[in-house]
């Protein structure tokens, strides 16, 4: 597979990694068009590095809860987009990230509701935090992987509320309804949060908090990215495609359907607990309502708006999504749009729902691939995009499948 | 033919690169729908090395035997052993993992890949990269790509892919699709080769030429076929032995020239009683047609 | 023994309540392989609609038209977007509800706000008594009517033209078509009747001892998604089943509460999911639902 990208250093420039038909091409050299993604990926990169000197706290708490979000996403994307298995209990692995890591991290007290902490080191509390969260897939998979499709949809749907439930009842470790404070990061003494910091500036702008923060979320965000864009296209990454375009194809080649489902699991809800504890370092707490389905649904939003199956593009529908509702409520009086709160009107959250609402309706009746499968859509026509970029869970992908099928059934557009 | 002698010689370092060749043995299967018998009690044995047509008209059961082979239909009762392993008994993949390999009829590709990560999908069981190591690209995982990719593109190249390497499978014709659907099972580097249907669909000149490359895989790899083809002229031309099957029975077994005099099959095909509508094809043709009259 | 009584018929009438919502659903899913992750908010508009529009029409009118708009949304969103995406996965024509489900939750939200809205039910909040059990007059006509819609449900089901053609439809939808079964209407049909159905349910749903309308009553609704699934997704039968197995647990479990403190306050509310996930642990397809066969 993807030769091209071994000659060069490993993590930062893997994200250039060419795409499609140019990277099976395994020695195709650097043409053009690689040359031109990896100017692109350092620019981006370099800005986003930059950002923190230029840009004030909103947007870097904005960016770090994006970070977060994409995390997520791209586990969501890898069983959902990638395997084939519809999920909507992603907010069931995040709530379990994030407990475990304010439970392991936190320390005991509390005012009205007594909660327990063992105040472990927060790298201890967050690693062991994301293994929790895989190791609760893993617990769910026996049974993902006995569910066929949609069956599986609905049944992930009972986790997300019975977790709520859990989250409600267990106080002594979620701090029951109201939730309870989430411990700030520390990376081997050097401390993300206000709390006990040493004053360090960079270029005279002091480096607080959100500034630390948007590194850490920086760094964390990338580090998954370039682990799914490589897990897509190595071996593993082939079976989940195949498990999703053809279980029975999958099984035939040597593919143990049962255990690469309980992985793809795996490893999905571990970006899910990581990503919950991020959210709990961005929010400084935690609470029941923030892993409710509507969670679940906001990341399916993002994935299928970005492109199910592609790594960047549940990146880039983490953005719009995660973004929207902040962007709104910060500008709210510049947009003619969205009110503020109490004037009436369309507040932020709902303006932001409205709009990726709305928007996955447009994307799957419009363009399938999403906004991943854009440029190809673009750059060459003469080749059918759509056809092949799209997603097609469950069905084996056949010949001249999408023009023989619909001559096969006359009737069902009437 | 020029990619004969080059897919002759597997990849260095490949686990079980030499076929070690063991016979099928199918003992009284029989397979039931609720109250539907798909099967009834169905015996056959395939010699290793030769290759082994399962014939019959639609709703004969050749597609659910086939099934039954790779694990996908549990049999109701009777056994399939191949050498000392009970396939009956075993799930798909570990199937896979014995070398017997299976190409589908209604192409199961996944059109979104390329041709070349759709072969590459035949390293699976050959291959160990797991979820830690691809992901982090750590250099034994890289080097296996590399190593495996070739073998891919050898295979390819014998199947006249060479040049569709990089094309989503999708967009390729349906015959470049159909010999995908072969190269990947050859990338297993089987011992056994299920062919379902290799040229159901296909023109005449497509259907020559992968009758060619059925008798070239044979001659090159010296591996067992075992094929089920509507395609009388095709069957008759490449087999060494032939089962005819009927309402999911065995109606005959034995060599080309000893079933196509059967009364019995002639009988089956000529449709006295049988009411398959959608098989026009072994309703209206004479049964055995020749090359020649064959049009698509 | 008195109060389990009184739970178990609770149950039942609550249970009727989800088997509606559970057999609209169950019927878009044999229609069209849609599964409508937008019936909760599909609910509420029915909920929400009748009680807008009782003020100007009265509570008879206002019901009549709030169950009318209902089947026209949900006829508008079979034909105005899912009739587009016919052929596409499956998993993709359930994440186009969750998009629907997404605005329309959102605008009945924010048209709601923060009241409590009342349906003004000409029955009130009486409470019959059956010897020493209590039902409030809404539940016991919940149960009447669903008794009498599920009848006639199910004779339509099995005599119309349409369930003849939504029967055939479910079960080999090609087939079907080539029949002169216009799919395209069946699949309609079964959005308004899934509308409809889902409007009447609320309609009883936010009566007593319900407060009334809140958005909070879409995730009442989302409960009979359990219902439908561990009856099997495929069984009208099943639905009527699920529903009324989750309506009882459900009951009994919010009954006895103070037994089942170490649960936590509001297991209730989880029951239906828990009493799912167990199911599907036995029987992957639910307890009425078809196990599909591989076809390959």
């Amino acid at each position: 597979m993807s030769d091209v990208v071994t000659s060069s250093p490993a993590a930062a420039s893997s994200p250039a990694a060419p795409t499609g038909a140019v990277t099976a091409d395994g020695r195709g050299g650097r043409t053009a068009g690689t040359v031109f993604k990896a100017v692109v990926w350092a620019a981006l990169l370099v800005v986003l590095l930059a950002l923190p000197l230029y840009v004030n706290e909103f947007w870097l708490r904005t960016g770090f809860v994006v970070f977060g979000a994409i995390v997520g996403a791209i586990g969501l994307n890898l069983l959902v987009g990638t395997t084939g298995q519809l999920s909507l209990a992603h907010a069931f692995f995040l709530a379990v990230g994030a407990t475990t890591y304010t439970y392991l991290s936190g320390s005991p007290g509390g005012f009205t509701t007594k909660v327990g902490g063992l105040a472990l080191p927060p790298v201890v509390g967050g690693l062991l935090a994301v293994l929790a969260a895989g190791i609760a897939g893993l617990l769910f998979s026996p049974l993902a992987a006995r569910l066929r499709g949609i069956y599986l949809g609905v049944a992930s749907l009972g986790l997300v509320f019975i977790g709520e439930h859990v989250l409600n009842t267990w106080t002594s470790v979620t701090g029951g309804f109201n939730g309870r404070s989430a411990p700030g990061f520390s990376f081997f003494g050097f401390s993300f949060s206000d709390a006990d910091k040493p004053y360090l500036a960079v270029l005279g702008v002091p480096f607080g908090q959100s500034e630390r923060l948007w590194y850490l979320g920086l760094a964390l965000a990338a580090v998954s990215y370039v682990f799914a864009r490589n897990l897509i296209r190595s071996r593993p990454g082939r079976a989940m495609q195949t498990l999703r375009d053809s279980e029975v194809a999958a099984a035939v080649m040597g593919v143990n359907v049962q255990a690469y489902k309980a992985r793809a699991f795996f490893v999905s809800s571990m970006y899910a607990g990581l990503s919950g504890v991020m959210f709990a370092l961005s929010v400084g707490s935690i609470a029941p309502e923030s892993f409710s389905l509507a969670v679940s649904v906001q990341f399916l939003a993002m994935i299928v708006l970005g492109g199910l199956g592609s790594v960047g593009g549940a990146a880039l529908g983490a953005v719009m999504v995660a973004a929207l509702p902040l962007v709104f409520q910060q500008y709210a009086d510049s947009l003619p749009f969205v009110a503020g709160v109490g004037e009436g009107g369309i507040v932020a959250g709902e303006a932001a729902r409205f709009l990726y609402g709305a928007a996955v309706i447009l994307i799957l009746l419009f363009q399938p691939s999403g906004l991943a499968g854009l440029p190809q859509r673009f750059r060459r026509p003469r080749r059918p995009a759509g056809e092949v970029t799209a997603f097609t869970p469950g069905e084996p992908a056949q010949g001249a499948a999408p023009a023989q099928k619909t001559e096969d059934r006359p009737t069902q557009s009437s | 033919m020029s990619g004969a002698t080059a897919v002759g010689a597997p990849a260095p370092g490949d686990a079980g690169a030499q076929p070690e060749l063991r016979p099928i043995e199918v003992e009284d299967i029989s397979v039931r729908f609720g109250a539907v018998r798909a099967l009834a009690d169905v015996s056959f044995s395939v010699a290793p090395g030769t290759i082994h047509a399962v014939i019959g008209p639609n709703g004969a059961g050749k597609s659910t035997m086939f099934n039954v082979l790779s694990g996908i239909y549990k049999a109701s009762s009777g056994q399939v052993r191949y050498g000392d392993a009970m396939l009956t008994s075993m799930e798909p993949h570990r199937i896979a993992n014995l070398g017997i390999a299976r190409a589908f009829q209604n192409i199961a590709l996944s059109g979104t890949q390329t041709v070349t990560e759709n072969l590459l999908l035949g390293r699976h069981h050959l291959t160990k990269a797991g979820f830690l190591s691809s992901g982090l690209r750590l250099p034994r995982a890289t080097r296996e790509a590399r190593r495996h990719t070739e073998r891919v593109r050898e295979i390819a190249t014998f199947l006249d892919l060479g040049d569709k390497l990089d094309t989503p499978v999708g967009v390729l014709s349906y015959g470049d699709q159909k010999r995908v659907e072969v190269a990947r099972a050859l990338c297993i580097e089987p011992q056994v080769l299920l062919l379902d249907e290799p040229v159901a669909g296909m023109n005449a000149d497509e259907t020559q030429r992968m009758a060619e490359i059925v008798l070239e895989i044979r001659d090159a790899l010296g591996i067992t076929i075992v094929l089920v083809e509507h395609d009388m002229g095709m069957v008759m031309g490449i087999a060494d032995r032939v089962t005819v099957l009927d309402f999911g029975r065995r109606i005959a077994d034995g060599t080309p020239v000893e079933v196509q005099a059967d009364p019995e099959v002639i009988r089956a095909y000529l449709g006295a009683g049988d009411d398959s509508g959608d098989d026009a094809a072994a309703d209206s043709e004479p049964p055995f047609p020749s090359d020649e009259e064959r049009t698509s | 023994m008195t109060q389990f009584l009184s739970l178990l018929l609770n149950g039942i009438s609550l249970g009727v309540i989800y088997s509606l919502i559970a057999l609209g659903f169950v019927v878009i899913f044999k229609s069209s392989e849609v599964v409508s992750f937008m019936h909760g908010s599909l609910l509420l508009v029915g909920a929400y609609s009748i009680v807008r529009l009782q003020d100007p029409l009265g509570f008879w009118g206002g019901a009549l038209a709030g169950i009318a708009i209902t089947g026209i949304l949900g006829l508008l969103v079979d034909r105005l977007l899912l009739a587009r995406m016919r052929g596409a996965p499956v998993i993709s024509l359930a994440i186009l509800t969750i998009g629907v489900d997404i605005v329309l939750i959102t605008e009945l939200t924010r048209l709601i706000g923060p009241d409590i809205l009342n349906i003004n039910h000409p029955w009130g909040g009486q409470v019959l008594h059956l010897g020493s059990v209590g039902i409030t007059a809404n539940r016991a006509l919940a149960i009447v009517v669903a008794a009498v819609l599920i009848a006639a449900f199910f004779a339509a089901f099995k005599y119309s033209n349409w369930g003849v053609a939504m029967r055939a439809a479910a079960e080999d939808g090609e087939a079907a078509a080539l029949m002169g079964i216009r799919l395209g209407r069946v699949s309609a049909l079964a959005w308004v009747v899934g509308g409809v159905l889902a409007a009447v349910a609320g309609l009883f749903l936010v009566g007593s001892p319900t407060p009334g309308v809140t958005p909070a009553v879409a995730a009442v609704a989302l409960r009979a998604f359990p219902a439908a699934i561990l009856g099997g997704l495929d069984s009208t039968g099943g639905a009527l089943v699920g529903g009324l197995l989750i309506g009882v647990a459900e009951s009994l479990a919010t009954g006895y509460q103070d037994q089942l403190a170490f649960l936590g306050r509001g297991f209730g509310s989880v029951v239906p999911y828990v009493v799912m996930i167990a199911v599907l642990l036995v029987r992957p397809s639910g307890l009425f639902g078809t196990r599909e066969l591989t076809r390959v």
